[in-house]
């Protein structure tokens, strides 16, 4: 990486793994001139970046429109999208073939599959382009998106949560519809902190730290005792994790927690993505990543079948499924992880963003000032 | 899949900048890929009630390469009556025509193997002991014939092959899923050392 580290700029690059359409699937990276990232996100096949000066840019699969630039034609190059030039945008969130994004003034728009109403416009016909979702207004201050296989969210400044799209199990809290094309409220009475929609199962944080989730339950997913499971379609508290909660990640089988001291996992890890090593490969119990318990992680990624962990000094561990190099460990040569494994291309740069999706994960990193001391790293 | 042309789409203002790519990807005539994919055992077999099996990893030879680069590079927990093990390791191998002729030789080798033993690519199912001090132990065979994929020029994408028991190679046990990308590079080897 020696040359390598020599061309990125002091303000950083994107670096791409996996199946991402960009650069032919090979290890790769990009920047933008006089613009750095703010906001990355991966669906299953597709990309979509904001940049600090709120421009979106979107690359990747578009078989559904999920690109939002009016074609379905597959995108090999990040495309900044020029029907929201008007607008300023701050978050996204891609699902498996759709886009949620939202701007400074409130708005949310959305593009690509919308067969379970994941679009929130009222409809189940698919867009092409980002149309706006007119639930919400100027007054929703939106301080996340999250999009899993059919569904979408959005969670407001003030910790209230609205889901719309695929209900088939449970996976927007609505016990008896199997879906919503309209964006309804999930409340438990508190405010929330934190979402995040898996494919086919959710999960969101309290301001004051518990954990509760909802959806598929199979693979012991929803962290919860096996005669909770029959409630599956309700948000419930994950009581078995003691400490407080910060974030979560959910992804195809498996669910990852990050709390003030340690991470946790459960669900399944059939290609290690629970990195609790060779011989579990399914828990319904949230475990302790004891492999990482001396680090301090700040940022948990999860993509459908591998995990993504961000250290504060900005280090990165994956682990999971290392189909088509998406755990960015090699350049031909790969293999399952089943436990964290660092990313030693990143010794050189400070990790920022990260962003894992079906067969891919991009990463934002700036080139490193000085150099990371030895026991930061031993493995 | 036709793709939107720089041109429409790029603003001055918002320059993307892709640095050259450092490598040329290797063509697909000068190298194979080797992925060794799943692994399961037939509930009935004899490696399923063997108290001494706990973890298993998968093998093969290729030439001059070391063992620590054709083994899987960890052992999984063996898997149980049904269950499937995921190693998704995959290799690719260098077949440059100029650097790596005995890579190439060897190839052509097993295409025109006149003893049929020969003419396979052999996988190793071995058993590693959680115990250091015991030794490993080879629990299974599995057989990829290179000559039906020059022969149909198809590369083998996720192929159950049988696994079969050492001590009777009548005798299956489970089944070794593998992809192997060669067609081209077999092709090139063959007009190569035929012309
Ligand atoms: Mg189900
Ligand atoms: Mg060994």
């Amino acid at each position: 990486m020696a040359e390598t580290e020599s061309l990125v700029p002091d303000t950083g690059a994107i670096f791409t793994f996996g199946k991402t359409k960009f650069a032919e699937n090979i290890p790769s990276k990009f920047w933008f001139k006089n613009d750095i990232p703010i906001c990355l996100s991966c669906g299953d096949e597709h990309t979509a970046i904001v940049t600090g000066n709120n421009k979106l840019y979107m690359f990747g699969s578009n078989n559904w429109g999920q690109l939002g630039l009016g074609t379905k034609s597959t995108i090999s190059r990040p495309t900044r999208i020029k029907a929201l030039k008007s607008e300023k945008v701050i978050l996204a969130a891609c699902g498996r073939n759709h886009t949620l994004i939202s701007t400074v003034n409130g708005s949310v728009y959305a593009a690509g599959g919308n067969n379970e109403g994941q679009l929130g416009l009222g409809d189940t016909d698919d867009r092409d382009t980002f149309h706006q979702i007119s639930f919400f207004t100027s007054k929703d201050n939106i301080k996340q998106l999250s999009a899993g296989a059919n569904t979408s969210a959005a969670l407001t400044e003030d910790g209230k949560l609205f889901m719309w799209g695929d209900n088939s199990e449970g996976q927007i809290g609505l016990k008896n519809k199997s879906n919503v094309c309209i964006p309804h409220e999930v409340t438990i009475g508190k405010p929330i902190s934190w979402i995040s929609c898996g494919y086919y199962h959710s999960a969101f944080v309290t301001v004051d730290g518990e954990l509760y989730t909802f959806g598929e339950p199979e693979n012991g997913k929803l962290g919860l005792p096996d005669p909770l499971l029959i409630n599956h379609r309700s948000p419930q508290q994950v009581s078995r994790i003691p400490e407080k909660v910060n974030q979560v990640a959910c992804g195809g089988g498996h669910t990852v927690v990050l709390t003030d001291n340690v991470v946790y996992t459960f669900g399944l890890g059939q290609f290690g993505q629970l990195g609790l090593g060779t011989f579990i490969f399914e828990t319904s119990e949230p475990t302790v990543l004891t492999h990482v318990k001396d680090k301090k992680i700040n940022f948990i990624s999860c993509g459908e079948n591998h995990t993504a962990l961000m250290t504060d000094i900005g280090l990165m561990y994956t682990f999971g499924d290392g189909r088509y190099g998406k755990l960015g460990l090699g350049m031909e040569n790969f293999t399952n992880q089943f436990f964290p494994t660092l990313c030693s291309n990143f010794l050189r740069f400070t990790v920022k963003l990260i962003a894992c999706g079906g067969c891919h994960m991009l990463v934002f990193a700036t080139p490193r000032l000085g150099v990371v001391e030895e026991s930061e790293i031993e493995e | 899949a036709s793709e939107v042309s720089e041109a429409q789409t790029t603003d001055s203002d918002d320059i993307i900048v892709i640095p050259q790519s450092q490598k040329c990807p290797k063509a697909d005539s000068e190298k194979i890929c080797i992925e060794i994919v799943s692994l399961s055992f037939c509930p009935e077999a004899e490696v399923m009630s063997d108290e001494n099996i706990k973890q298993v990893y998968v093998e093969y030879k290729f030439y001059d390469l070391p063992l620590s680069e054709t083994e899987t590079p960890m052992s999984l927990r063996k898997p149980r009556a049904g269950e499937v093990i995921h190693f998704h390791f995959s290799k690719v191998i260098d077949l440059d025509p100029v650097e790596q002729q005995g890579r190439r030789q060897y190839l052509f080798a097993m295409l025109h193997a006149e003893d049929p033993d020969e003419g396979w690519l052999k996988f190793t199912v071995v058993s590693d002991p959680l115990d250091e001090e015991k030794e490993c132990q080879e629990v299974g065979y599995a057989y990829l014939e290179l000559w039906q994929i020059f022969e149909s020029g198809r590369d083998i994408l996720e192929e159950e092959l049988d696994i079969v028991s050492p001590e009777d190679q009548a005798v299956r046990i489970g089944k070794l899923k593998v992809s192997l990308q060669a067609a081209a590079a077999l092709h090139g080897i063959y007009k190569e050392m035929t012309q």
